[in-house]
């Protein structure tokens, strides 16, 4: 217990401190996280609200591929884009491997049929009344696609931070995509799993405390945006 | 001409929902559209308002025939406003609901502030501008919908059911404010339902429906039945031991309308069981101009409709034991598809 606690109050300490090497593991992790995030749901978006408001032939093996893929491991996307970006792949000219923009793109893969699905899942609920009501006020196609989407927004908003709460916590790209260079593509995840192995708890706990906090806070930050939008 | 159709079907599947053969509405008037639920009202309504498209027919609008063009579609549609039966607000305000047809067509902030509280004020509703749209009750959720299609100030304001999910407080309200945008603002009205006694108060027109076609009249005491014969008589069997003799050549399943004006009512005797005739009981009684009409529980409700002097004369009452015989001459056979027809 008092491994716990020390390591607990270490933790704190560091983190008061702004310890330079726990600031610099966190901006890498909420760096890369934002920015799969923001092209997942650049991309998510459009795909679960055209997938969910259209009828179209294939539309249920579109539903179930994308549900499928939700159930992805993060290593068989991981080993999927290494595949694509390591010297002997088809983009291993760029050199993205072991750099941060490898971890946005396993992780943009990861999340992006979760940001589908969810929008889908959201837009699907969406009673049909409103899609006429516009229709009927004179709105234009885009004008009654913006009211189902406003319509929608707490559950497309609830799957973005479903989506960001998915690659902050995730590992498996991170550290196969990313290699875990230290102030390079160290992310929180990874620098946890080293601190472990090392036997160093301390800044582990202090990583998994400000992992938390994070995701804490974007969820009190989700639920005051629901509140007042129901108020 | 406002609107007129010729052959209008729409069919979703393979089961034809409405067939128009002909129809000729005329600008500022207010039309009453009566007929059962799934007679096709509400998909005429959608059809006049330019939200879904014939299956086959040809529908003209002021004498353009409409096509598929989605842009010529939006520009009907500016002019057509629908308020729906149970309308639904966006998740705003009331101002922001409002004014949303305002600002799609582009109207500038100074005119949409006039026009939004214009509006209210005509349903009675300018104190809720600010309110959001859970803190109204189904009434003023209704009048605000109401609001929000004439702020678009449409040529053509189409209701489907309007008051159906109102009290009557409400609807006396809503029937006020129909009638008053009519008259002030020159509005032609298409105005669905199936209470007549809205009709003849509001409408200057009746189109009557059932299952989807246009009907001479409306019908009333609607059941599905199976002709039998018994000792060479047809009987309708409607349901449990209700069974009504009839004149006709089919036997089988049914569907059949008994006009409430051909019903007659008998004060309960002794031995009348054989005669064809229902016991029943009073449930209700309206005054509808010079004639009563009258809800009779005969094992399922039967609407009578006869005159106030006979009514007088039967001197009965609500709770009252009787007897009602339907003549074969007001039972009219609607839908015989699957009987079939036996040789006199």
């Amino acid at each position: 217990m008092s491994f716990f606690t020390d390591s607990f109050f270490s933790a704190l300490t560091l983190m008061r401190d702004l310890d330079p090497e726990l600031v610099t593991i966190v901006g890498v992790s909420l760096k890369v996280s934002f920015s799969s995030t923001l092209l997942a749901a650049g991309l998510g978006i459009p795909l679960g609200f055209a997938v969910g408001i259209k009828d179209f032939a294939g539309k249920r093996g579109v539903v179930t591929l994308l549900n499928t893929l939700l159930a992805l491991p993060t290593v068989v996307i991981a080993l999927f884009v290494y595949s694509f970006i390591s010297r002997r792949g088809i983009l291993g000219a760029l050199d993205l491997l072991y750099t941060p923009q490898a971890i946005i793109i396993g992780q943009f893969l990861l999340i992006l049929p979760v940001v589908a699905t969810f929008t889908l899942s959201a837009i699907s609920r969406i009673d049909a009344r409103y899609r006429r009501t516009a229709m009927t006020l004179g709105a234009t196609r885009f004008q009654t696609a913006l009211v189902i989407l406003r319509e929608a927004r707490f559950g497309i908003m609830a799957a973005v931070v479903a989506a960001f709460g998915r690659v902050i916590s995730e590992i498996g790209i991170s550290m196969m995509l990313g290699g875990n260079a230290r102030g390079f593509t160290r992310t929180m995840t990874t620098a946890m799993a080293l601190e472990y192995d090392k036997g160093e708890f301390v800044l582990a706990v202090a990583l998994g405390m400000v992992l938390m906090s994070i995701s804490l806070f974007i969820n009190v930050i989700l639920n005051v945006i629901q509140g007042k939008g129901n108020a | 001409m406002l609107y007129t159709a010729r052959n209008l079907r729409k069919i979703y599947g393979e089961r034809t929902v409405l067939r128009i053969d002909e129809l000729h509405l005329e600008e500022g008037i207010i039309y009453g559209l009566l007929g059962p639920n799934g007679s096709g009202k509400s998909t005429l309504l959608s059809l006049l308002g330019f939200l879904e498209t014939p299956s086959a027919g040809t529908l003209w609008y002021r004498d353009k025939m409409i096509n598929n063009d989605p842009k010529i579609l939006l520009s009907l549609r500016r002019e057509v406003v629908l308020v729906d039966q149970h309308p639904i607000l966006f998740s705003t305000s009331v101002f922001n609901n409002v004014e949303y047809g305002l600002r799609v067509r582009g109207i500038a902030r100074e005119a949409r502030q006039r026009i939004v509280e214009e509006s209210l004020d005509l349903v009675g509703m300018r104190a809720f501008m600010h309110e959001k749209r859970h803190q109204l009750s189904g009434g003023e959720t209704q009048r605000l919908a109401i609001a929000r299609a004439l702020a678009c100030a449409p040529r053509v304001l189409l209701f489907d059911e309007p008051t159906a999910s109102v009290d009557v407080e409400n609807q006396i309200g809503i029937e006020n404010i129909i009638h008053t945008v009519h008259q002030e603002k020159k509005v032609s009205i298409i105005l669905c339902t199936h209470d007549m006694l809205q009709t003849s108060r509001l409408a200057q027109e009746t189109i009557f429906l059932f299952d989807g076609r246009r009907s001479a009249s409306t019908h009333e005491n609607i059941f599905s039945a199976s002709i039998e014969e018994h000792a060479g008589q047809p009987w309708a069997h409607l349901a449990g031991d209700i069974s009504i003799p009839l004149n006709t050549a089919l036997r089988g399943p049914v569907k059949m309308a008994i006009a409430p004006n051909a019903i007659r009512i008998m004060a309960e005797q002794k031995d009348m069981a054989d005669q064809g005739t229902l016991p029943g009981k009073i449930m209700q009684l309206t005054q509808e101009g010079t004639h009563i009409r009258i809800l009779v529980d005969v094992g399922i409700p039967l609407s009578v409709r006869i005159k106030k002097q006979s009514f007088q004369d039967a001197g009965i009452c609500i709770g009252d034991a009787i007897r009602v015989q339907c003549p074969p001459h007001g039972i009219q056979i609607l839908g015989e598809d699957q009987a079939q027809r036996v040789p006199r």
